[in-house]
């Protein structure tokens, strides 16, 4: 390889001036085939479009910890329920309204089973567990009005509220995403008339739509998810035209045209991945609306049936009690704003994260 | 403009057609009929379908449904008090639901918009944190939760102000639920005003507007403050339509004798011809708030006011 040699050009006084020269060697002139000798420039090699998404996304500490506490909530949605003895349908009449008392914190004044009560004659102290002298008896969360263990109901319902949610986030992509894609890349007479539909259906409130077909239809999971999927793709296929709007004209469409690939193949196979990133977003946006939705029709009256549950219908039953026993409707309001909370923020550092030009605003 | 309003109008009737064709088809769809009896005989059947017009053609049927539904006409109801014309039992709770409503949405654009303001002049201080936070937890956390909340503390607790809601003091009784209503719409107002303002705030124009020797107030007023409305006047229409989500469930909680409530004790005790005509009112004054933002956004813009070709 040549030799870079500094050369001395300017002696006179002042500050000294060097030229680099090339001193050429004999192996300058030999054919370079071999891979140890050959190098990437890395400080100008292309990044990976998904490293630079993964970067952006773990540089944002709010969404980061979103993400953590999500997955936290999941873990405990599928094990929760297993950590106790209790099910979530089981009724002992004979321990209703337990106050929360876990093993080791009751020794600390926290989580003992106290419950203060406010009755004419005063505030009252009780204890349910000391008053039917179970000692080995633990509700982590108590126990609700029939009975039940509210922690094995809590888990069991957020599994339920987070099932509803994913399918119907899941089967919204689908039909809002090819709705979408398939309006914006036929334009003209097609996008005309599929606009026209979608604008007539968005026009409709959600509440509406959704408290009508829960009154025809069984009650049930795949109700409310049917329910969910009628009102909420508008939004993502309104994402997925403006994109294909935006990607259809480019040049790599156009080539792939040209070698002859059809229609299909170009909306699913050519441009799909360049918007994957939006459509991800906007999925991470609907989970939260799902969940809201889900948990509103439950405390309506909508909801999943007895003996199930969700995050609604636990909210819903315990409001009827929560001036008396405020410890029953606190874990599902909380785990309820968690997940609203967390999936707002994980949707908000992706969206940043995919479009890294939002963020300088 | 005129192709803009005509084409907005045309698409909201046929949206209020799609719907009460679909009510129309739930009302048939539904189990029972009103000659149920059994002593009626089949020509004494036949005499009360000719009656009530059952013997026409469905389209004929259809056609009078949704005349008597612009007319105000809604049959009567089943269940909730039997035999009360709908008409009559929305009559006196409209006004309730619509002045609870009126104060969120109010309460929430102009709090909302305050906080953004602040927010983007005060960009990366204290102020900006804060009223990112009250927009991130406004958004997330659903309006029954802040009900329960401000109802367990400042009815239940406290004591301050009535928990469920008495005729005797409507204005004491509408502070909590219009508050809880509002937090929604204050926090994605206050969120769009932010990111609206910073982007209007950092444009050329402002830069022009300061070096001509505009400043403060009216800098921010008529410069930034205008421009920046535009694009938020739109995303008051889908709050106005989360409200009307939220205060069935709100209503619920402060049990306030509103449309809300009667639609969540109508779908409680199956009484669907209150639905329907609950879900007719509720599709109509969301199709009028749309019609309204629409038209009116047209005329804020001068994009949209000065095109001839009027876009989507």
């Amino acid at each position: 390889m040549a030799k870079i040699k500094k050369k001395r050009l300017a002696t006179v006084s002042g500050p000294e001036i060097y030229k680099d020269t090339y001193e050429f060697q004999p192996d300058d002139f030999t054919l370079r085939g071999d891979v140890e000798t050959t190098r990437i420039d890395t400080n100008f090699a292309s990044q990976n479009y998904w490293l630079e998404v993964r970067r952006r996304f773990f540089a944002n500490k709010g969404a980061f910890v979103s993400l953590i506490l999500v997955i936290i909530l999941g873990l405990l949605a599928a094990f929760g329920p297993l950590m106790t003895n209790y099910s979530y349908k089981e009724q002992n009449l004979s321990q209703k309204n337990f106050a929360p008392r876990v093993q080791g914190l009751e020794h600390f004044g926290i989580f003992d089973g106290d419950e203060s009560l406010k009755t004419t004659t005063g505030v009252k102290e009780i204890n349910g567990y000391e008053e039917k002298g179970l000692t080995d008896t633990y509700y982590w969360f108590g126990s609700d009005v029939l009975g039940r263990d509210i922690w094995t109901r809590v888990w069991e319902g957020t599994r339920i509220s987070l099932g509803i949610a994913l399918c119907a986030a899941i089967i919204d992509m689908l039909i809002g995403m090819s709705y979408g894609l398939i309006s914006g890349y036929f334009g003209g007479k097609v996008d005309n008339i599929m606009c026209r539909i979608a604008e007539i259906i968005n026009g409709i409130p959600r509440l509406v739509i959704v408290t009508l077909l829960m009154l025809v239809l069984p009650r049930g999971f795949i109700t409310i998810v049917f329910a969910l999927m009628i009102t909420e793709w508008i939004g993502m296929s309104r994402i997925a035209r403006a994109e294909m709007l935006k990607l259809k004209e480019q040049e790599f469409v156009l080539a792939s045209r040209t070698l002859g690939a059809k229609h299909f193949f170009i909306i699913f196979s050519e441009i799909l991945p360049n918007i994957i990133g939006q459509i991800i977003t906007q999925l991470m946006f609907c989970i939260p609306t799902a969940i809201f939705t889900e948990a509103f029709l439950s405390f309506v009256g909508l909801g999943i049936p007895v003996p199930m549950c969700s995050l609604g219908s636990l909210i819903s039953d315990a409001f009827n009690s929560f001036t008396t026993h405020p410890y029953q409707i606190i874990p599902p309001i909380l785990v309820l704003a968690l997940l609203m909370l967390c999936f707002n923020m994980l949707a908000d550092g992706l969206r940043e994260a995919f479009d890294p030009k939002l963020k300088e605003m | 403009m005129k192709k803009y309003i005509f084409k907005r109008v045309l698409i909201s009737i046929f949206t209020m057609l799609a719907i009460t064709l679909v009510l129309f088809i739930l009302l048939q769809l539904m189990p029972g009929s009103p000659f149920n009896d059994e002593k009626l005989t089949a020509t004494q059947k036949a005499a009360l379908n000719a009656k009530y017009g059952l013997d026409q053609p469905l389209i004929v049927q259809y056609a009078k449904y949704v005349f008597n539904m612009f007319k105000g006409d809604f049959g009567v109801s089943y269940n909730i008090s039997k035999n009360t014309p709908i008409s009559q039992l929305i009559q006196s709770r409209l006004p309730i639901s619509i002045a609870i409503g009126g104060m969120a949405v109010a309460l929430g654009a102009i709090v909302g918009l305050f906080l953004g303001i602040v927010a983007a002049l005060k960009h990366n201080t204290f102020w900006d944190t804060f009223c990112t936070i009250i927009s991130v937890l406004g958004v997330s956390v659903p309006s029954y939760v802040f009900a329960l909340g401000l109802s367990y503390t400042f009815g239940f607790k406290l004591s301050w102000l009535p928990m469920l809601y008495t005729q005797n003091s409507p204005i004491a009784s509408s502070v909590m639920p219009s508050i809880a209503l509002s937090l929604f719409t204050l926090a994605s107002v206050a969120r769009f005003t932010r990111t609206e303002m910073m982007e209007v705030l950092g444009s050329d124009y402002m830069l022009l507007a300061e070096s001509k020797g505009v400043y403060g107030g009216p800098l921010i007023v008529r410069h930034a403050l205008r421009n920046s409305l535009i694009p938020i006047v739109t995303v008051l229409a889908p709050l106005i339509v989360d409200l009307m989500t939220g205060s069935l469930v709100v209503e619920k909680i402060f049990s306030i004798p509103g449309v809300g409530s009667l639609l969540v004790t109508a779908i409680q005790s199956n009484d669907y011809s209150v639905v329907i005509a609950l879900s007719f009112i509720y599709s109509a004054m969301y199709i009028g708030i749309m019609l309204a933002v629409d038209i009116l956004y047209g005329i804020i813009d001068p994009r949209i006011r000065l095109a001839k070709e009027g876009t989507n």
